[in-house]
């Protein structure tokens, strides 16, 4: 993907809020209004959409037709993205596609949601059958599972765990984004003092569903000049894959998606670990992150604790993380969660980082989680490097 | 054995993704029923459509030891669907000696010994009437 003319020229994010009583069309309106105000397009030029499938409206197999009525825009091509964290990332890859085959000119990439006010979505499947008996509802019963396996394997330092939850708050605070709950300072001493959800994962390790929305702007570098647009990225690197090791029932879990793409994303894009300026990896649990700095090479299999415990990860620091807060401190805005740590690689390549903005940032790297999975760690992983 | 049925506790729906029917059949008399492919001599769990190694359907159900060993375990402590009253709520996965990995709860044992590695049997978690779920046992 390197050296495409393709860019990212546009971005919107609404504030993450709690039970809003809104709805995803609502925010996806905020966020559509946002970005055309942000760039000064016209709605009319809009001419293909991916849309996020999400949690508040999925009972509705037409949400993305529903959408586009909604938002008055007539694309030439539609995508309805089911990846969940991934749906964001994944759409602009796809809608780079899309412009490369000719099938629209200037796309918009809307992750919408709304779980905390209204939840419709029903994962059916095996799980009341082998899954909903044992008790394991959610995520959290999973990566405790999966915490408890790195930690039989490999080092696991709490303290490391805690260093995440601290740095990405201070990152919150400094966002107007962010989830008013979560904009007071938090220390390693409230990390350990926080609930034990499912051992040895506690509440802060997690993700809080949330409402809110985000949109990206995918046209040719040459359109974006044309419509007048100064500010752009180029998205130089991605890829995805779904139910690693899926026809191996003994396989690893300790092995993610990550450590397979990893290495794509790098020869994509001519980079190495050590040329990031800033990693904004998806945050549904630290143990994610953790394990993402050794599946990207950051450093070595097992050595995630040291690594997180010897470098500042603070947006001034050796490898800024989820400058934003991340979706543990800014909250999850529910299947558009995977587009809120995109929206902060964009906004500080733009310079728009406001306090806490990377100095100089050359490039960033965003990754993307979907959906859990029976008694595995993830269903899929997508990496996505984007730089200036 | 757990004879005490729970109350609020869901009774699973058999057959409402594949045919599950040898699961549930087994699962009244006690014994643990896993899909098997016929094509490669291995078993897989949770129950599929087609063989995970071959995509073929040429599967059947067989009986399996309930043997195993403890690959990952933890304890949910927050309240959830279907869980109420069975807080703190021990949940492993385990490696059946016939090599396949299935999720289940912890029963009849001291839960301060559950750890990976442990060695497990099968055990019936009593749900409803004649209904009973896998759990496990620590031997």
């Amino acid at each position: 993907m390197a050296k495409s003319d393709i860019v990212i020229a546009g971005y919107a994010e609404t504030p993450v809020l709690y039970r809003s009583g809104r709805s995803a069309y609502d925010f996806a309106g905020e966020a559509l209004a946002q970005l055309i105000k942000n760039t000064g397009i016209e709605k009319s030029v809009i001419d293909g959409m991916s849309v996020t499938v999400p949690l508040s409206e999925c009972a509705n197999p037409f949400f993305a037709v529903y959408m586009a009525e909604g938002l008055g825009i007539s694309p030439t091509w539609l995508n309805y993205g089911g990846i969940g964290g991934c749906s964001a990332t994944g759409g602009v890859s796809r809608a780079m596609s899309a412009i490369r085959d000719g099938h629209c000119e200037v796309a918009v990439v809307m992750s919408a949601d709304a779980p905390s006010t209204r939840w419709n979505a029903n994962y059916a499947a095996y799980r009341s059958e082998f899954q909903d008996p044992v008790g394991v509802q959610g995520p959290p019963a999973v990566f405790g599972l999966l915490m408890s396996r790195y930690a039989h394997q490999y080092k696991l330092k709490p303290e490391a765990l805690a260093k995440i939850a601290v740095t990405q708050r201070n990152h919150a605070l400094l966002n107007d984004n962010a989830l008013d709950k979560f904009r007071k300072p938090l220390t390693e001493e409230d990390y350990f003092n926080s609930r034990m959800v499912a051992d040895p994962l506690r509440v802060l390790d997690s993700v809080m569903f949330c409402d809110g929305a985000n949109a990206f702007l995918v046209m040719t570098r040459q359109k974006a000049e044309e419509l007048g647009i100064k500010k752009y990225v180029y998205p130089t690197a991605y890829a995805e894959l779904t139910n690693v090791n899926g026809a191996d029932p003994l396989a690893d879990i300790t092995e993610t998606g990550f450590s397979k793409i990893a290495p794509k994303v790098f020869a994509q894009s001519g980079l190495k670990p050590s040329d990031i300026s800033m990693f904004q990896p998806y945050d549904d649990f630290t143990i994610a992150i953790l394990m993402k700095f050794e599946d990207f090479g950051f450093c070595g299999r097992g050595e995630g604790s040291d690594f997180i415990l010897n470098t500042d990860l603070s947006f001034s620091g050796q490898l800024p993380l989820n400058t934003g807060g991340g979706q543990i401190s800014a909250g999850q805005p529910g299947l558009a969660s995977g587009g809120l740590n995109l929206a902060e690689a964009v906004r500080q390549l733009f310079g728009e980082g406001g306090k806490r903005q990377v100095k100089n940032p050359k490039n960033a790297l965003v990754t993307g989680i979907g959906v859990i999975p029976f008694a595995r760690n993830w269903g899929t992983s997508a990496a996505m490097i984007l730089e200036v | 054995m757990s004879e005490t049925a729970k109350a609020g506790r869901p009774v699973p729906k058999p057959n409402t993704y594949v045919d599950t029917t040898p699961f549930w059949e087994g699962a009244k008399r006690k014994e643990l029923f896993l899909q098997y492919c016929k094509d490669t001599g291995r078993f897989q769990h949770y129950p599929r459509p087609v063989s995970i190694y071959t995509g073929s359907r040429n599967l059947e159900w067989r009986k399996v030891s309930g043997r195993g060993k403890i690959y990952a375990n933890t304890v949910i402590r927050i309240p959830g669907p279907g869980i109420d009253g069975r807080l703190p709520l021990p949940v492993v996965t385990v490696d059946l000696e016939e090599g396949a990995r299935i999720l289940g709860n912890i029963i009849d044992s001291n839960v301060e010994q559950i750890k990976i590695g442990a060695a497990v049997e099968v055990a019936w978690d009593h749900l409803a009437d004649d209904i009973y779920y896998p759990a496990f046992r620590l031997v």
